[in-house]
């Protein structure tokens, strides 16, 4: 399995996936909701990134019945959760350092 | 907006715009078309119409073309190296199978005029070709009843410009014959095949249509300017018809593909006016 850095539309995508499996509107609107309309998209490339995701081994999908309709369902890997967490540290230390250099408390 | 503002045109325009395997195009359209359902009842629960949700949500899906390309980004879907070559070798392939049976569809033609208007319309020697004692006894081993060396010779040549084209038109047929059972075997073609491992248009729409008409454009074009020249300059006893029974030939095949070609981007503007919005 190949294993990458996520770029930043994967990372959130990874961390929404985290909280549960869903499928690709699902994902848009939790990603939506969570970040209070500050990501807001064009829908359509949530699946390409979701595809690599895949390619990469960090998210796994399948067809599912869901609410009588046959979905794709997306769910984060064990390697998906482990490159979420690299990511998560990342990008906090990334926030700390920014917010010094602006002089601003974190 | 410019583009399709109903579900079902914008999913027939991602159809056209998506390259890779069957299975995973098939994969894109069934999701994209699950989420812009999705969408399309929000808006209604929101109080639009059902032209303004649909409107609204393919809106927001984003671009076929940007769609479709954020998934060719890296490669085409479920596509990689080997697909492309090997389409590439199966477009060529059958470029040179027709190429091979064009060739023996010319010598067929050349028999024709042989018969028609004589050996020396298509294989006479230009003015002021002679022959070695020696090389004339060998044209005489093949044609005994000739009047003269030159007969002889003009009647040898054109039996070689026929039994060589005959020859690989035979062997056209033989590739043709191994493509058609490759084809059957492995089941990868382009075009709407829905067989597993088949591939959809990895290689542009109507490559090989444009490859066909431009290469036996151009053949049948030199073989044309070969023939008239000839004609023109020394002569219908100096073989133009070995020339001009290609250029025949040729231009019938490039018309051929040039009709494919045609036909295929009247589809395609068909199938986009479709899908684009009503004026």
């Amino acid at each position: 399995m190949r294993r990458r850095s996520a770029g930043q539309l994967e990372m959130l995508l990874l961390a929404v996936l985290a909280g549960a499996p869903r499928h690709g509107y699902g994902v848009i609107e939790a990603l939506r909701e969570r970040s209070e309309g500050a990501f807001d998209l064009a829908e359509g490339t949530v699946y390409p990134a979701l595809r690599r995701l895949e390619d990469a081994g960090l998210v796994r999908s399948r067809w599912s019945e869901v609410e009588g309709r046959r979905r794709r369902v997306y769910e984060v890997t064990g390697t998906g959760a482990e490159v979420l967490t690299e990511r998560r540290t990342e990008w906090t230390a990334l926030v700390r350092g920014v917010d010094a250099v602006l002089g601003w408390s974190s | 907006m410019s583009g399709p503002v109903t579900i079902d045109a914008y999913l027939d325009r991602l159809l056209l715009e998506l390259r890779g395997r069957a299975r995973d195009v098939r994969r894109v359209l069934a999701e994209a078309e699950d989420h812009l359902r999705d969408a399309a009842a929000e808006g209604l629960a929101a109080g639009l119409s059902e032209a303004e949700a649909e409107r609204a949500a393919v809106e927001r899906f984003g671009s076929p073309r940007v769609v479709a390309g954020r998934f060719s980004d890296a490669e085409p879907l479920g596509v990689g190296r080997r697909e492309i070559v090997d389409q590439l070798a199966s477009s060529l392939a059958l470029l040179a199978a027709v190429g091979l049976l064009a060739i023996g569809a010319s010598g067929v033609l050349s028999m024709g005029m042989r018969s028609l208007l004589g050996d020396r319309f298509v294989a006479g020697d230009l003015p002021g070709v002679t022959y070695t004692p020696e090389r004339c006894r060998e044209f005489f081993e093949y044609h005994p009843e000739a009047s003269s060396c030159a007969a002889a010779a003009t009647a040898h040549h054109a039996d070689e410009v026929e039994s060589y084209r005959l020859a690989a038109g035979a062997l056209g047929a033989l590739v043709l014959g191994a493509w058609l059972w490759h084809r059957r075997r492995f089941g990868a073609r382009v075009a709407d095949d829905y067989t597993p491992g088949a591939v959809v248009g990895v290689l542009p729409d109507g490559f090989a249509a444009v490859a066909g008409a431009s290469l036996f454009g151009v053949a049948g074009a030199v073989l044309g300017v070969q023939a008239l020249g000839q004609m023109v300059g020394t002569g219908a006893g100096s073989g133009p018809g070995q020339w001009l029974s290609g250029a025949l030939v040729s231009t019938l095949v490039a018309s051929w593909y040039a009709v494919a070609l045609l036909r295929l981007l009247v589809s395609r503007a068909r199938a986009r006016a479709r899908s684009s919005p009503a004026a």
